[in-house]
């Protein structure tokens, strides 16, 4: 199995290593309480708490180049949203206050997916899966989607060379575009095809080999380490320190 | 049937049904990946390509796994995968799996996915808009200060579900020659 984030991952890694779970955490942590507040200074603490996580678990490099991106998407979206506000204009904000809580939100959500997705190895993946107790008619697809996902990338990969030698010195961006249906019947008919044929093989393998929703993966016992419980701990203060100055301030 | 045996949904799916789903969850969204890399982000025409191959991939699945609660399993899983990996929305998964599974219910009581080939093609039109309609409300949550960045999404919605309607034609035709060619029963 061909491991295709272990090579982003290995460059990416920050001062310490915590576990996939509680990224996970941190992430639902991230999600559910950035929307319940709606104010500056408790969404403020939250976002520099979700920074000094982004710090510790990521390298420096990668962040600048992640906030790069993020900032060319942000100011395309901020001006389409600009050109929009001129042509809406009862929709417009009341105060510059409140045009920067979404994007103090968005930021929150940005910080903790960043070490989630960059740091993340499917081997890892399914290991925290096991170690979660979902029922085994969710767990068995997800681990089968998590297992077959760097497969079908390379039966892509095996398609774009057949299209390329097929349409040798006339595929390129506009034929494509003006034939939408030539896409479709060289590139994706063939595709649900490979897949439909590997969902047969695939499952006679599983039948064969006695897998079903009930069988046991191997649960391994949950187990944090000392850094884990204390970023959960400093996340649990950041969010008491948010309801607290909400409450402060209001 | 004990308590755990409903929980691991013995007796509901066969395994190679599983495989089948997890398998076609897997194309999906690798598939919406590729194309959302190659197509250079949110533009309109990666979002009416992407939401064309995703539905037109659960119209294909539901022709070769026709069983309520086929799509609400390939939507939590693909949910599942897309919060583990990018940390998506898990707001939105409770909402997603009750409103899939409320559209599967309304389309077993009309007669199942088994008595009409369209029937397939009518569950994933009305569960992708259901789904859109969940993610609106979510999306509003976020941005409830500065409603004029909801308009960005409705817009961006608008053109995903457009590229869903695209993606059903063309699983329906799809799913016809599938069956011709005798891959699909």
């Amino acid at each position: 199995m061909q491991d295709f984030s272990s090579k982003l991952s290995n460059s990416s890694r920050g001062l310490v290593e915590l576990s996939c779970e509680t990224r996970l955490l941190l992430t639902l942590f991230a999600s559910i309480f950035s929307l319940i507040f709606s104010d500056v200074y408790s969404l403020a603490i939250l976002l520099f708490a979700s920074a000094v996580y982004l710090v510790l678990e990521t390298r420096l490099k990668t962040i600048v180049i992640v906030y790069i991106i993020f900032a060319f998407m942000a100011g395309i979206a901020m001006l389409c949203a600009h050109l929009l506000g001129y042509v809406l204009s009862g929709m417009r904000s009341q105060s510059p206050i409140q045009a920067l809580l979404p994007m103090m939100r968005l930021m929150i959500s940005v910080n903790t997916i960043i070490p989630l997705a960059i740091n993340a190895r499917l081997s890892g993946m399914v290991n925290s899966l096991n170690r979660l107790k979902l029922p085994g008619i969710i767990k068995l697809p997800l681990l089968i989607t998590i297992r077959f996902i760097p497969t079908f990338l390379n039966d892509l990969r095996q398609l774009r060379v057949a299209i390329r030698v097929r349409f040798r010195g006339r595929g390129g961006f506009f034929f494509w575009v003006i034939r939408p249906f030539l896409w479709w019947r060289v590139f994706f008919m063939p595709l649900v095809v490979r897949l439909i044929r590997s969902a047969d093989e695939l499952a006679m393998a599983a039948e064969l080999k006695g897998l079903s929703s009930d069988t046991d993966f191997g649960r391994e016992k949950l187990v944090f380490s000392k850094a884990d419980r204390l970023v959960i701990l400093l996340a649990l203060y950041s969010i008491m320190a948010a309801f607290l100055a909400r409450d402060f301030y209001a | 049937m004990s308590i755990r045996s409903f929980w691991d949904g013995k007796g509901l799916f066969e395994t190679h049904e599983l495989v089948t789903i997890g398998l076609f969850a897997a194309g999906a969204k690798a598939s919406a990946l590729v194309i959302a890399l190659v197509g250079g982000g949110m533009n309109p025409l990666t979002m009416i390509l992407k939401s064309a191959v995703y539905s037109a991939l659960l119209v294909v699945l539901l022709a070769k796994v026709p069983k309520t609660g086929t799509l609400t399993l390939a939507n939590l899983v693909g949910a599942l995968l897309a919060f583990f990996l990018m940390g998506q929305s898990m707001l939105a998964i409770p909402a997603l799996v009750i409103g899939t599974l409320l559209v599967e219910l309304f389309i077993k009581a009309i007669g199942g996915l088994e008595r009409h080939p369209g029937y397939a093609i009518l569950t994933v039109a009305l569960s992708e808009f259901v789904i859109r309609f969940i993610n609106l409300g979510v999306s509003y949550l976020m941005v409830r200060e500065q409603p004029q960045l909801l308009v960005m999404v409705v817009v961006v919605v608008a053109f995903s579900y457009l590229g869903i309607i695209v993606g059903l034609v063309g699983g329906y035709f799809m799913t016809r020659e599938l069956r011709h060619a005798g891959l699909l029963q």
